[in-house]
């Protein structure tokens, strides 16, 4: 092939056009996640498109990091297209905002670009993040925030029963390898089993560590995504401090969810285990009918900003402005998604803050959360006070 | 409306498939079958079965276009995507070998050629053990390169061994076992739920032997 006469025309893999009805509903979009964000008083941050690589090898991950497009600087550093967003503004926490008072919440909505596709489903090189970030808190009420915002952006576009997010602990997997006494390698063995969820496999590989009966009960648990009875079955499965630890706190975040009435969109998935490396404690993704793919994802990473010189918890989520835009499309949503339905604007006064804040584990969460979901459906602006 | 969309590759394993998923509930009418229609719904009505080339097979499923997938292992392999693959099913049992002409030492060879449908699987094969090699890429007679001399060696897809013999073939190293799976997509199973795990429930009975 003769390269000389590439045609003007082509535009490389992975990349688009919007124009058109598809980039106004996308906007559109973008516009209803944002005020949600903002209805819960996240701040909007914008990170530099191009960053240092060094900061997403710290943030993300070496191998995440590695899709980024890469380059060098003038005085030959190695910069990055930012291949995500959580990184600067991790950073930016640590450093820029190192002082601020805690909680710190942040929110952003952003082109990330990565190379490299993993599949062919997910073949975009640029797609926008939408995402939110909570610093400084490692409760549960944490926890649950983040999850409502989510929800109540994909209720915002209308996809309300068509929507599920689904929870999981990392701390369950790692005590149960730490239990089984794994070298790095059956680690990642056990863990590639179970996110494909081939029970049979998983089965046998566990035979050799432990009794069949454990075996075969905790590779059918791994298959099984289901409401509050996945947590009973992982009780009578998995006995260690660890994974009891962390299938506690999934109880913990499920019960206010069942207070709030909201179980129909919620899973417990004990089988993903996407990134344990990444995350601490809470993981979710967030999958919506009419998507092939996940369009978002989120949890704890408590270690996040530590790389960054200042240790704190921190939680979070993105979801793909794209993907979302392309599922609202296909359902024929955009003529029901115009600005002015989305509830008329907030009175001023309860615009403010939450007047009485108070601490969160002096009150029930679920008594707490009932007043902010009411306080938002009427258009009103939350800020929870939260514990470190 | 159908509850869930199974895309069934075309060809080697197709048969031995249907005649599983027919026996955990999900049958084809002989009609439907016999007709050359390539999107079928099985005989109650809940599933809806597409007939693609077994490649294409993740493709479907990834994209969500289809909620599962039966295919052989070594197109998954092959194919590096992004599925579930809840069941091993114990149809079409193979294995993927590397084969040479009877008498040849490859490990006399700086670098070897090798001739394959699966440029995927023998790049990652070839290059654990740190050997060269150039991949040449066929679409099939695979068995044929080595002996016209296009290739040193191939990796291919073998259930008897009967091809290579009577194309003066030898398996050298078996790389992996491959058989029939149900492959799910990420979203459609944990959106569709209930009718994939009553799948799975189904013919997890039906392969356990």
């Amino acid at each position: 092939m003769d390269h000389t006469t590439e045609p003007l025309s082509t535009i490389p893999t992975g990349m688009r056009y919007y124009f058109g009805q598809e980039a106004r509903l996308r906007r559109t979009v973008e516009e209803i996640g944002m005020t949600v964000f903002d209805g819960w008083s996240y701040e909007e941050i914008t990170t530099p498109t191009v960053d240092y690589y060094s900061l997403f090898e710290h943030g993300m991950g070496r191998a995440e990091a590695h899709r980024a497009f890469r380059f060098t600087d003038t005085d030959g550093r190695l910069l990055a297209l930012r291949p995500d967003v959580t990184s600067a503004a991790a950073r930016a926490a640590a450093t820029l905002f190192a002082e601020r008072e805690r909680p710190l919440r942040l929110c952003y909505a952003a082109p990330v670009f990565r190379q490299q596709p993993q599949s062919h489903a997910e073949w975009r090189r640029e797609s926008t993040q939408m995402g939110c970030e909570l610093i400084g808190a490692n409760t549960l009420v944490a926890d649950l925030e983040v999850l409502l915002i989510a929800s109540e952006f994909l209720r915002g576009l209308d996809l309300e029963g068509n929507y599920a997010i689904t929870l999981n602990d990392v701390g369950i997997f790692n005590g149960v390898a730490e239990r089984l006494n794994l070298d790095p390698t059956s680690r990642e063995r056990m863990r590639q089993l179970i996110d494909v969820r081939n029970a049979a496999d998983l089965e046998r590989f566990l035979t050799p560590h432990t009794s069949a009966g454990e075996a075969q009960s905790f590779a059918q648990l791994v298959q099984l995504s289901g409401k509050r009875e996945t947590l009973d079955l992982a009780r009578n499965v998995i006995s260690n401090e660890q994974s009891r630890a962390g299938l506690d706190r999934l109880e913990g975040l499920w019960k206010v969810i069942e207070s709030l009435g909201l179980t129909e969109c919620f899973e417990i998935d004990l089988g993903d285990v996407a990134r344990l490396d990444y995350y601490t404690g809470l993981t979710f993704k967030i999958y919506v009918n009419g998507a092939g793919y996940r369009v978002g994802s989120g949890g704890r990473y408590d270690g996040l900003t530590a790389s960054f010189g200042k240790a704190e918890p921190a939680v979070g989520f993105v979801v793909d402005l794209d993907l979302l835009t392309d599922v609202v499309r296909m359902r024929r949503a955009d003529q029901s998604l115009t600005r002015t339905q989305q509830g008329t604007p907030p009175d001023p006064k309860t615009n403010d803050p939450d007047e009485e804040p108070s601490r969160d584990s002096a009150r029930d969460p679920s008594e707490l959360f009932l007043k902010a979901l009411e306080r938002r459906a009427q258009g009103g602006r939350v800020s929870l006070k939260l514990l470190r | 409306m159908p509850e869930l969309t199974i895309a069934v590759a075309k060809g080697r394993l197709q048969d031995e498939a249907l005649a599983l998923l027919a026996s955990a509930g999900a049958g084809v009418s002989s009609q439907d079958l016999s007709s050359r229609r390539l999107a079928v719904e099985d005989e109650s009505g809940r599933y809806r079965f597409i007939f693609v080339k077994p490649a294409d097979v993740p493709v479907y499923v990834e994209h969500g276009i289809a909620d599962c997938g039966v295919v052989g292992r070594d197109i998954l392999l092959e194919s590096g995507t992004d599925l579930l693959q809840p069941l091993t099913l114990e149809i079409g049992r193979c294995r993927i070998v590397v084969a040479a002409r009877t008498g040849v030492s490859l490990n006399e060879l700086g670098m070897l050629r090798v001739a394959t449908k699966y440029p995927r699987i023998a790049a990652a094969h070839f290059g654990t053990r740190g050997r060269p090699v150039e991949i040449i890429q066929l679409s099939g007679s695979v068995e044929l390169a080595p002996g016209l001399g296009l290739a040193d060696c191939i990796v291919d897809l073998v259930e008897s061994g009967r091809t290579l013999r009577e194309n003066g073939l030898k398996e050298i190293e078996v790389i992996d076992e491959s058989t029939g799976r149900l492959v799910v997509n990420r979203a459609s199973y944990q959106l569709k739920a209930k009718p994939i795990a009553s799948l799975i429930g189904a013919l997890s009975h039906k392969s356990d032997r």
